[in-house]
């Protein structure tokens, strides 16, 4: 009796030795193996909406928070995903959101470091553009849209564009957006584009320095608009663009200069186009 | 009607003496538990993963109520040769099988409104701690999704029901049921699937037909589902709410009066 006792007692201390020496070496093996495994297969989201069920949203948080933290992996290591890998981290979030149309992380996210980190941009505004038409209360996501196509694509235009419909966004009018929108049409040669969408701000704005901050821009925009007008009108009459502004006064086509409302004097560059030398600053 | 409350009132009673349910809270309560820990993995969405996990939990916890306890309740007359007793008393076939639906619905109302509260206090705290300003959400619309919850677990009570109504074996109802479950979840998809065709698949006329009857037959469940909605504050039409009640209310009669009718006719081995 004692003796049979004895040997289970032995059997089980050799085994829970032998259980830890094993797990230890598993982990290890297993850390091996997920390297070499790297980013892992991801199905068509189609596929996942049905199979993920009535759990779509803890679907989508899975995707999402597998690939941030495969990025953070390689952060620590101090590595830099490779292209292939970049693909992968797109896809996830591309995944993630459209199990979940309206999650911001995978959108946020994704955007900021395939722009920043992988430089591609036309990724990233893939992604923006979903959020841009899902999650259509959030200013923040035009905005994002916004400062990709001004800073990486140099797209005033567009960037204008998206800057304009998120300060039409609730939250999205405080200020910094149709100020720096209409900054963009000016460059973008949409001086009366952004007149209408300052005198549209202007109607929604109660605060005073916020009203004060418009009208201010919006003084500037119009006369420029105006001098934009005069050497069209001088060009159309004597088929030669003005030398400078000085000309319209002196072949009569206006009186006199309007004010810079920021306290520079209106020019024109050697393209024609109207400035200030206070930049609207 | 009175005898079809009273085997209903039996039913919840042994339900809620089982061991079983107890299980089945602390789960919950893990899980809850758990999405607090979870949350604090994202970045600015917070709100929206603490509104996923907790009406999940609440959905997941009401499934296995359902699938361990309700349909044990079914087959165990049977097992145990109690339903001799049951229908030698002046009770109806029908009115004991309608009896015996009740319960279970009763049962799965207690876990969603038991479970249904306990799930705000995980996005309670995600709210207090991590607010992002752009995020929406609404306690109006989260509890719609949660009212929306105990209605799917009473559409999969009457599946249940109908199951048992010819099934002898506890098991077999279980499996039905839960391929049930599984194809009323995904018919929606996967005819979604099909019309679009983005995947370039060749889909055979035979196959959409065979989706087409399923979507039918089966109970569309994953219209019952308004987590998203819940997690983005997202607005639920009228119109919406009242036709999905409503489809549910006519597919709940369908099921436990064909299953009554069966039941009627069944003989006991």
């Amino acid at each position: 009796m004692m003796q049979s006792l004895f040997i289970a007692v032995l059997i089980i201390i050799i085994a829970i030795i032998g259980n830890f020496f094993a797990i230890s070496r598993v982990s290890s093996e297993r850390n091996l193996l997920r390297e070499k495994e790297g980013t892992g297969l991801i199905l068509p989201s189609s596929v996942y909406k049905v199979i993920a069920l009535e759990f779509k949203g803890i679907f989508s948080d899975i995707m999402f928070s597998r690939a941030m933290t495969y990025y953070g992996g390689k952060l620590i290591r101090n590595e830099k995903p490779t292209e292939k890998e970049w693909g992968w981290i797109y896809r996830n979030m591309d995944a993630a959101t459209d199990l979940d149309h309206y999650f911001l992380d995978p959108y946020y996210f994704g955007a900021m470091t395939l722009a920043w980190d992988a430089n591609k941009v036309k990724e990233s505004n893939i992604l923006l553009e979903k959020a841009f038409r899902y999650r259509d209360w959030d200013w923040t996501i035009p905005f994002y849209l916004g400062f990709n196509h001004f800073y990486f694509l140099q797209d005033n235009e567009k960037a204008a564009y998206y800057l304009m419909e998120g300060a039409k966004r609730p939250g999205g009018s405080g200020g910094l957006l149709p100020t720096l929108a209409a900054r963009l049409s000016y460059q973008g040669k949409k001086t009366e584009n952004a007149i209408i969408f300052l005198q549209e701000m202007l109607k929604k704005t109660d605060d005073k320095n916020v009203r004060w901050i418009y009208e201010r821009r919006l003084a500037a925009l119009k006369a420029i608009l105006f001098l934009e007008g005069a050497a069209a009108a001088y060009q159309n009459r004597f088929k030669a663009r003005p030398d400078n502004l000085d000309g319209l006064i002196a072949k009569g086509i206006i009186s006199e200069l309007p004010q810079d409302p920021y306290g520079g004097k209106f020019y024109m560059d050697k393209d024609g186009l109207i400035k200030t030398t206070s930049e609207m600053r | 009607m009175t005898a079809a409350w009273y085997v209903a009132l039996i039913t919840f009673k042994e339900g809620i003496k089982g061991r079983v349910i107890f299980g089945i809270f602390i789960i919950a309560l893990l899980l809850f538990a758990a999405t607090t820990v979870v949350t604090t993995l994202f970045m600015r969405d917070i709100v929206k993963v603490a509104v996923d996990l907790s009406l999940s939990t609440v959905s997941f916890a009401g499934l296995l109520t359902l699938f361990f306890i309700g349909v044990n309740l079914f087959s165990k007359d049977l097992d145990k040769r109690t339903i001799y007793m049951v229908i030698s008393r002046p009770i109806s076939r029908p009115e004991y099988l309608i009896g015996k639906f009740m319960g279970i619905v009763f049962l799965s109302l207690l876990v969603v409104v038991f479970l249904g509260i306990l799930s705000s206090v995980p996005v309670i705290m995600s709210k207090r701690f991590y607010y992002y300003p752009e995020a929406k959400f609404d306690w109006g619309i989260y509890c719609v999704a949660v009212i929306y919850i105990f209605i799917k677990l009473a559409v999969i009570s009457a599946v249940i029901t109908f199951f048992a109504s010819f099934t002898s074996n506890s098991f077999i109802t279980f499996i039905l049921s839960l391929v049930a479950y599984i194809i009323g979840q995904s018919t929606e998809g996967v005819r979604l699937l099909l019309a679009s065709q983005v995947e370039k698949i060749e889909v055979s006329p035979v196959l959409s037909y065979v989706v087409d009857i399923a979507y039918y037959v089966f109970p569309n469940i994953s219209a019952f589902d308004l987590k998203t909605q819940a997690a983005h504050g997202l607005s639920i039409n009228y119109s919406y709410a009242f036709w999905t009640a409503l489809y549910a209310i006519f597919y709940i009669t369908i099921a436990i009066v064909i299953g009554a009718l069966i039941f009627r006719r069944r003989e006991f081995p």
